[in-house]
């Protein structure tokens, strides 16, 4: 699994305070700013794309993986009957993000319930698979050896950064329990 | 998935498979619910989707974590064939890796 190194992200210099904060106990701050809010919005986009388009790659094989690995038969059944409610799921959390993404454009942070904020989760979740699956990362710290005229060196970046801000989101989760 | 590369247990499924005979009935053994481990999902990430979706504690939803990030895989839940199935699609929604097969199948 990947591990915490996110942490240390240097994509942009933040704000002293997190990515998310929790206001109370149904309730959060999302502190990007809107720049940030339209690139995110721009991936899901893409993301979306690939859930509506892609049923073969590697990638698609990442969302939607095999449940019996050794069961053809099965197998076949289960995807047959719920991937349909898998893509549903994936799309209907994209849509909310996207939404509450496009909110409050002239603020750096957005107010989310603890819905929006498990919506914005998944979804920041799916694209580092998309974009982890792209660039066949492993588990060891790759920014450290990667030049910055190396094609991937953006993605890379970005994959950082998405991991940098799931591992807020999930830190203000925890703190809480 | 399956995924590129598991980098430190590369315990990944094989490729599917038939599963040939099976001499039990189905009510013999339970199905389990397999988390394989990635390298892409944070380790914090997949803390929390166990603690969400089964109610685990802290304590044993990282000590479940480990095992898959340390051993490669972890069975997370376990019963009939429908109750499985439905925690694997719950856990494919997270974006975890899981799969369900019989008990020591």
């Amino acid at each position: 699994m990947g591990n915490n190194a996110t942490r240390r992200c240097v994509v942009v210099a933040r704000k002293n305070k997190g990515p998310v904060t929790r206001l109370d106990a149904t309730s959060y701050s999302l502190n990007i700013d809107a720049s940030d809010r339209t690139t995110l919005n721009g991936l899901l986009d893409q993301l979306r794309d690939v859930l509506m388009h892609d049923s073969s790659s590697d990638i698609a094989r990442r969302l939607f993986p095999a449940a019996y690995h050794q069961d053809e038969q099965h197998e076949q059944e289960y995807q047959r009957l719920m991937r349909d409610e898998l893509l549903s799921s994936r799309l209907a959390s994209l849509s909310l993000t996207t939404s509450l993404l496009e909110r409050e454009t002239n603020s750096d942070s957005i107010v989310l319930s603890a819905d929006e904020l498990d919506a914005l989760m998944r979804s920041i979740n799916s694209l580092r698979l998309v974009l982890g699956t792209l660039l066949d990362v492993d588990e060891d710290e790759f920014e450290a050896h990667l030049a910055e005229d190396d094609p991937a060196y953006g993605q890379y970046q970005l994959y950082s950064y998405l991991g940098w801000l799931l591992d807020w989101i999930v830190t203000v989760q925890t703190e809480f329990n | 998935m399956p995924i590129h590369r598991l980098s430190s247990t590369d315990v990944r499924p094989a490729e599917v498979i038939d599963a040939g005979t099976d001499t039990a009935p189905d009510t013999d053994r339970p199905w389990i619910v397999l988390v394989w481990n990635d390298p892409i999902n944070l380790m914090s990430y997949v803390t929390l989707v166990l603690q969400k979706l089964f109610g685990y504690s802290l304590e044993k939803a990282t000590e479940l974590m480990l095992d898959v990030h340390n051993k490669g895989r972890a069975v997370v839940s376990s019963g009939t064939r429908e109750h499985a199935e439905f925690d694997v699609y719950r856990l494919h929604e997270h974006g975890l890796w899981a799969t369900m097969q019989r008990e020591d199948a």
